[in-house]
C-alpha cells in the first residue's frame, strides 16, 4: 500500500523549546504505526501538526494526500483523533456528545452507530450521564468512540489505553487489530512499550523532538531484540548524545 | 491561615499574569487609576448638569455590581480554568487532596477575593479620585470617604454572591425563593418609594452622611452576610449522578436552518444545564440594568425629553453585547480540536448564539419602554439597543477572539475596546437625544459590526489555537 502519511523535515518551535526537530517519516496505509517516546518527547505536538491544529515552524506533512498546514480542516474531516487529555464537553451527555460529533461530521445514522459503540465499549448505562460526571475511563471510551464513529481511513490516537482497565484494553487492542486488517490505518502515540510491541506493525522513536529510529517491528524481532530494551538503550544514548 | 491566604493571592496573580503577561497585567491598576484621575477633571463640567450625589450613587452601584461579578467569577473559577486550560485546578478546590477543611479553604478564598480585587480595582479607582482633588474641586476628606464607601459597596456585592452561592449549594429551590422574594421586595419598594430607594443603600447612605455609628452599622451588616455565607457553606454537593433527557437533538432540529446549527445547539444546552444562562441573566444582565435604570431615572430631570430611555437603550446594548462573553466564557477551543472545526467557525457560531440571545435585551428594552410611558419610542429604542449590541460584540470578537472574559484585563485590548465603543456611543447618544426617531439610523452599525466579525474570523484563524 502507498503512504497515507508523509512527513519531511518537520520542525516546531515554541519560544525557546524545540518540540520537533526536522523529523521525517512515512506511514504505509493499512498499518498500525506506533510513535513512541518518553514524556515531553514531542509526540502530542506531532499529532497536532499532522492534524492541522498547529502550524509547523519548518518542513511539511501530507496526510491522506492533503497538506496538513494549509488543509488542516479537510484533514480533520477525514481522520479520527483521540486527544491526549479526554475533553468531551462537560454539560452534554455521552449520547448528546456523539450526536454532536455526528452532526458536525454529517453522519446520518449517528444514533445507531452510537449504540454500537456503547455496546462494544460497554458503557451504555452512561449514555444519558453528563460528561462531567463520567469517570476518566468512561470519558476515554467516549473519546475513542468519537474518533472511530465515522470509520476514518486514518485515526491518530494519543495514549488511547490510559485509564482503561485490562479487560477493556483487550477489547480496544482487538478492535484496532481488526481495524487495520480492513485496510485502514492507525497512528498510535504511546509510551506503553509492551502494547506497542504487541499490536504495532512498525514504529518510530522520538526523543527531545528528534527522530531516533523508524522501522518495522519485524526487523527488530528478527534480531532477537525486544522493543522495551531497544527503546531504553536508544533513548539513553539519545540523552547522552 | 496566612500561608494558604498568601498562596491563594500568588495563585490569583499568576493566573492573570500567565494569561496576558506580567507587565501588561501589572499595568491594569495604573490604567484604572488613570481613568479615575482623568475622569475627575470632568467633574466641574458635569456638576451643572448632574448633581454630584447622583454621580456618586452611580459609582457606588458600579462597584456593587463589580463585587457581584468578581464573586461569581471566583466561584466558577475552577470550571473556567478547566475548560480554558485543560486539566487545571485552583487551591480553592483542594479540600480533597489537602488536610484542610472545605470551610477553612472557603474563608481564605473569600478573604483573598476581597483583598486582591480591592487592590486591583477599588484602591486604584479611589486613589485616582483622591489624587485629583486639588484640581477637581472635591474635598480631600470626601474623596477619602468615597474610597471607603466604594470598598464597602464592592464588598456588599461580593458577600451577597457568596451568600447566594452557599444557599445554592445547599438547595437550589431555596436560592430560587431567596432571589425571587428579594426581587419582588425590591420591585415593591421601588414602586412605593421610586428611585429614592437607591438612597437606602448602606454604603451610599454612609457617603451622604458619615458617622462612626453608621460605619459600624454598615460593617456589622457586611460581617453578618459574610458570616452567614460561611455558616451555610457546604463543600460537598449533595446530588448523585443524574441522567438527563436528550436536549441536543431537539435544539438541533429547531435551529437546523442555521449554518452552524450543531455548535449553536451545543452552546444552548451547555448554557441551560450549567446554569450559566440563568446566572448571567440575573447577575450580569437584569440586576445591573435595573440598578442603572434606577440611577437614570434619578438623572431624568437633568436629561433631555426621552433621554433616559434612549440612553438606557444604548447601555442595554453595551450589556447585551456581553452575551458574547457568556457564550465563550466556559469554552476553549480544546473540545473542538479533534473535530473538523476551525476557530473562525467557532467565532461565527458564538456570534450566531449571541445574536439569537439578543431577544433578551430586545425584550427587556421593549418592556422598560412600555413601563416608563415611552411606548411610542419602543421601535427606535429596540433598534438602537440591538444594533449597538451587535456592533460592540463584533468589536469584542475582533479584539479578543474566543477569550473576551480573559483579555478584558489586557490594558491595550481594553483601551481599544473603550475607544471603539465610546466613539460610537457618543455619536448615537447625541443622535438619539436630538430625536429618538434618528436612532433607527443605528442600523448602519450592523455593517461595521459584521466587518469586525469577518476580520475577527480571519485574525484568529491565523493564530495557533492551542487545543487540548
Amino acid at each position: 500500500m502507498s503512504a497515507v502519511l508523509e512527513v519531511s523535515g518537520l520542525s516546531k518551535v515554541y519560544g525557546d523549546v524545540t518540540a520537533l526537530d526536522r523529523v521525517s517519516l512515512s506511514v504505509e496505509g493499512g498499518s498500525l504505526f506506533g510513535l513512541l517516546g518518553p514524556n515531553g518527547s514531542g509526540k502530542t505536538t506531532m499529532i497536532k501538526v499532522l492534524t492541522g491544529q498547529i502550524r509547523p515552524t519548518g518542513g511539511s506533512a501530507r496526510v491522506l494526500g492533503l497538506d496538513a498546514e494549509r488543509e488542516g480542516l479537510r484533514v480533520r474531516e477525514r481522520v479520527g483523533i483521540i486527544p491526549e487529555q479526554e475533553s468531551p464537553p462537560s454539560f452534554l451527555t455521552s449520547m448528546e456528545y456523539l450526536e454532536f460529533v455526528g452532526a458536525v461530521r454529517q453522519i446520518p445514522d449517528i444514533r445507531e452507530r452510537a449504540d454500537e459503540w456503547f455496546h462494544l465499549l460497554e458503557f451504555g448505562d452512561k449514555r444519558d450521564v453528563l460528561c462531567k460526571d463520567l469517570s476518566r475511563g468512561t470519558r476515554q471510551k467516549l473519546m475513542f468512540a468519537q474518533a472511530f464513529i465515522h470509520e476514518p481511513a486514518l485515526a491518530l490516537i494519543d495514549e488511547p489505553l490510559i485509564n482503561l482497565d485490562p479487560l477493556m484494553q483487550d477489547v480496544v487492542k482487538e478492535f484496532l487489530a481488526d481495524y487495520v486488517k480492513s485496510g485502514k490505518t492507525v497512528f498510535l502515540s504511546t509510551h506503553i512499550l509492551e502494547v506497542a510491541e504487541e499490536i504495532c506493525s512498525s514504529f518510530a522513536v522520538l526523543h527531545n523532538g528528534k527522530l531516533l529510529y523508524s522501522g518495522p517491528i519485524a526487523d527488530l524481532a528478527a534480531t532477537g531484540a525486544h522493543l522495551p530494551g531497544f527503546f531504553l538503550s536508544l533513548v539513553r544514548k539519545g540523552s547522552h548524545a | 491561615m496566612p500561608e494558604l491566604f498568601m498562596r491563594m493571592m500568588k495563585e490569583e496573580w499568576r493566573m492573570h499574569s500567565t494569561i496576558f503577561g506580567q507587565v501588561s497585567f501589572a499595568l491594569f491598576p495604573f490604567m484604572i487609576f488613570g481613568i479615575s484621575f482623568m475622569g475627575s477633571f470632568l467633574l466641574p463640567y458635569l456638576r451643572p448638569a448632574l448633581p454630584i450625589g447622583d454621580l456618586a450613587l452611580a459609582v457606588h452601584a458600579m462597584f456593587l455590581v463589580l463585587g457581584a461579578m468578581v464573586g461569581e467569577f471566583g466561584l466558577m473559577g475552577n470550571e473556567m480554568m478547566n475548560r480554558r486550560f485543560g486539566q487545571a485546578s485552583l487551591l480553592a478546590y483542594s479540600a480533597r487532596s489537602l488536610p484542610l477543611s472545605g470551610r477553612f479553604i472557603f474563608v481564605n478564598f473569600v478573604l483573598k477575593d476581597t483583598v486582591y480585587y480591592f487592590f486591583l480595582w477599588v484602591l486604584p479607582f479611589g486613589a485616582g479620585y483622591v489624587a485629583a482633588t486639588p484640581f477637581s474641586g472635591a474635598s480631600f476628606s470626601s474623596a477619602l470617604l468615597l474610597l471607603l464607601t466604594l470598598a464597602l459597596a464592592f464588598m456588599w456585592g461580593l458577600c451577597t454572591v457568596f451568600l447566594l452561592s452557599s444557599v445554592y449549594v445547599r438547595s437550589r429551590a431555596a436560592c430560587g425563593v431567596l432571589v425571587t422574594v428579594g426581587g419582588l421586595l425590591f420591585l415593591a419598594s421601588f414602586l412605593l418609594k421610586g428611585p429614592a430607594l437607591a438612597l437606602l443603600f448602606p454604603p451610599y447612605m454612609l457617603y451622604c452622611g458619615f458617622s462612626w455609628k453608621m460605619l459600624l452599622s454598615t460593617c456589622a451588616q457586611l460581617a453578618a452576610i459574610y458570616a452567614l455565607s460561611l455558616l451555610l457553606f457546604s463543600a460537598e454537593e449533595t446530588g448523585t449522578t443524574k441522567v438527563h433527557g436528550d436536549l441536543f437533538a431537539p435544539f438541533l432540529a429547531r435551529f437546523g436552518f442555521l449554518q452552524q446549527s450543531p455548535l449553536v445547539a451545543k452552546d444552548l444546552v451547555d448554557m441551560y444545564r450549567s446554569g450559566i444562562g440563568i446566572g448571567q441573566a440575573i447577575f450580569s444582565f437584569a440586576i445591573p440594568l435595573v440598578l442603572i435604570w434606577v440611577f437614570l431615572s434619578l438623572a431624568g430631570p437633568f436629561l433631555p425629553l426621552h433621554g433616559p430611555i434612549m440612553l438606557f437603550s444604548m447601555i442595554t446594548g453595551v450589556v447585551g453585547s456581553t452575551i458574547y462573553t457568556w457564550v465563550t466564557e466556559f469554552d476553549s477551543f480544546g473540545p473542538y480540536a479533534c473535530l473538523p472545526i476551525s476557530v473562525s467557525t467557532l467565532i461565527q457560531s458564538k456570534m450566531t448564539t449571541c445574536a439569537l440571545l439578543q431577544v433578551l435585551p430586545g425584550a427587556f428594552i421593549a418592556i422598560m419602554a412600555v413601563l416608563s410611558g415611552e411606548a411610542e419610542n419602543l421601535l427606535p429604542a429596540v433598534v438602537l439597543c440591538v444594533s449597538f449590541s451587535f456592533y460592540a460584540a463584533g468589536v469584542m470578537a475582533y479584539l479578543c477572539g474566543l477569550s473576551p472574559s480573559v483579555l478584558v484585563y489586557d490594558v491595550k485590548v481594553l483601551f481599544t475596546y473603550l475607544v471603539l465603543d465610546g466613539v460610537v456611543f457618543a455619536i448615537f447618544s447625541a443622535v438619539s437625544l436630538a430625536n429618538p426617531l434618528y436612532a433607527i439610523s443605528s442600523l448602519l452599525l450592523l455593517l461595521p459590526g459584521w466587518g469586525f466579525v469577518k476580520a475577527a474570523m480571519r485574525r484568529w484563524d491565523a493564530v495557533d489555537p492551542g487545543g487540548y
